[in-house]
């Protein structure tokens, strides 16, 4: 099959799935409404500890919707409304007794446009930790190296850590803005397209940073580039018109889809 | 039927006819529009130019060191100076920014940050610009009903209240487009992290506006030095010092000026170009201070 020799190249199967890994946030009979127009309907997918689950779709199909879910994100905006559940530790992040303000210290999201605060490097990495917890600065130190190093930028920005974050280069500011997601230790990281704004060495290093993170954090990220899914995650979902249609091991979903619909989009059909 | 030329079959003579020609009526109608749109910046800048031109050959020649060290002189007496308009300006021009900062800030941040597109954002947004619009003689003539008579006077506080009234719209409305401006994707990415919308605003929205804030706040003071019709009502005038207490008539440059150009007296007269000519460079400087800003921000 051509979509075997399409992928193989890209690197797919690396790292196989592990299916038996515990599921870390569990999505059941999701649905989302902006305004009176339904995006998600009737959504059930289980997310995996240390994982890479890769959302992939058209434009329109849901997928971002879906990851500004997790952390409620989409809650700034007063017309949009979610019904169902997503289980994260035991509790429906859904309900309206969860402080949104901590379930999102433990959901940390990187977004499409690299977001600096306009702000020192070094207050960028430490203004999610200062949030919630009283370190003494010495804390506050390590803990912004051990970031931006684990963020692949500690050896480009350590000698100008009070200059601003806006005077990074592009694919430097996201790394940035990984870092300070990182620096609070949350147990799930989304990724909102993180590379489409980059340049194609800034994307190989973001997603070489994906791959580690993996090690400590349990990943989510949507994506419109198929190779990029193949390459760096471990299961995928693939969503058409606010619906899940088929979620598996990315290896699955790329060779040997059960639906025909995402065999047609893999291969480049349609979407 | 030279008209119909364009209009005949391509094939006629491709290589003879340049693809690239303009059409001549188009080119006539945009050296038009042209001509027109530089002889109006002209006359424009042209009147201006005047008017400076004017201030700094009238009020440079009245400018002495006893502007600034002698308070303005009675009716038919010679010399004096400014001093004590100056230093009024200066304090009720102070005053007025320091009781409107505050508010204009709060007003526009909750419209832009709180309020947005919802029922009391709208009522509150249509009457600041309501407010930005009102003849500023209407809003002394307010102060003078709601203060003067109360304590028992003109007086200073009077006039910075009048002057804060007419602060406050410009700040609202500079604060809430500036915070505007701010990409949503700054204040999700703060949301993201656990912030609740107060650290946003205090730690990452206003920081990201801060330079545009800090201009609209110059402009309001800018603005707010040469009021004269507020202060007619509130603060008046002083021929002297005026007391430390700002009770009575707080004496200041832009009511100085209006009397004194006025007057019969020459030297009146020559103290209200050099008191012109003060404002007006102090508002300059004001301007400058503004653009420095902007820059400065920019470039960081």
């Amino acid at each position: 099959m051509n979509t075997v020799s399409a992928f193989s190249s890209a690197g797919l199967g690396k790292t196989t799935a592990d299916a038996s890994a515990p599921v870390r946030v569990a999505v059941r009979n999701l649905d989302f409404y902006y305004g009176d127009a339904q995006a998600l309907k009737g959504i059930d997918l289980d997310f995996h500890d240390r994982q890479v689950t890769a959302l992939i779709g058209p434009s329109g199909c849901g997928k971002s919707t879906l990851l500004r879910v997790f952390n409620r994100i989409y809650s700034l905006y007063p017309e949009q409304r979610a019904s169902g559940e997503v289980i994260l530790d035991g509790r429906n992040i859904l309900s309206p007794s969860i402080d949104v303000n901590e379930l999102r210290s433990r959901i940390g999201m990187v977004f499409q446009k690299p977001t600096p605060f306009p702000m020192s490097i070094y207050d960028n990495v430490a203004f999610g930790m200062r949030l919630y917890e009283r370190l003494p600065k010495a804390e506050v130190e390590v803990r912004v190296e051990q970031a931006l190093r684990k963020a692949a930028l500690w050896d480009e920005v350590k000698d100008k850590l009070k200059q601003s974050g806006m005077g990074l280069s592009g694919g430097q500011q996201q790394r940035l803005c990984i870092a300070r997601t990182v620096a609070q230790g949350p147990e799930v990281i989304l990724f909102d397209e993180p590379t489409s704004a980059l340049d194609p060495i800034s994307t190989g290093k973001i997603e070489e940073l994906i791959e580690q993170l993996r090690a400590d954090f349990t990943i989510v990220i949507v994506t419109h580039n198929m190779q990029q899914a193949a390459r760096i995650s471990q299961f995928t979902a693939f969503m058409y018109l606010g619906e899940l249609v088929e979620f598996a091991p990315t290896t699955q979903i790329f060779m040997n889809p059960a639906k025909k619909q995402t065999q047609d989009y893999v291969t480049g059909r349609f979407g | 039927m030279a008209s119909t030329a364009q209009a005949a079959p391509a094939a006629a003579a491709p290589e003879i006819v340049a693809w690239g020609r303009v059409r001549p009526g188009r080119r006539i109608a945009d050296r038009l529009l042209k001509v027109l749109c530089v002889a109006f910046t002209v006359l424009g800048v042209f009147v201006l130019g005047w008017i400076l031109a004017m201030l700094l050959v009238r009020g440079v020649s009245a400018l002495s060191p006893a502007i600034f060290l002698q308070p303005t002189p009675g009716p038919g007496s010679s010399g004096g100076g400014l001093a004590n308009a100056m230093l009024g300006s200066l304090i009720l021009t102070m005053l007025g920014i320091v009781v409107a900062t505050p508010v204009g800030v709060m007003a526009g941040t909750y419209l832009a940050e709180y309020g947005r597109t919802s029922k009391l954002a709208s009522v509150v947004r249509f009457i600041n610009d309501v407010l930005l619009s009102a003849p500023s003689i209407l809003i002394g003539l307010f102060v003078y009903t709601l203060l003067v008579p109360p304590l028992g006077g003109y007086s200073g506080w009077a006039g910075a209240v009048a002057l804060a009234i007419i602060a406050v719209p410009v700040i609202v409305r500079t604060t809430e487009d500036m915070l505007r401006i701010v990409p949503n994707g700054l204040r999700e990415a703060g949301a993201a992290l656990g912030a609740p919308p107060s650290i946003v605003i205090r730690s990452i929205t206003w920081r990201a506006a801060r330079a545009g804030m800090v201009t609209g706040v110059i402009l309001a003071t800018a603005r707010i030095a040469g009021e004269t019709a507020p202060l007619l009502f509130t603060a008046l005038n002083n021929q002297f010092w005026f007391s430390p207490t700002l009770m009575g008539g707080v004496s200041n440059l832009p009511v100085t000026i209006f009397q004194f150009a006025l007057s019969p007296y020459e030297n009146w007269q020559q103290l209200a170009w050099a008191g012109a000519l003060i404002i007006t460079a102090a508002i300059l400087g004001l301007s400058i201070v503004a653009r420095f800003v902007i820059k400065k921000d920019l470039a960081r």
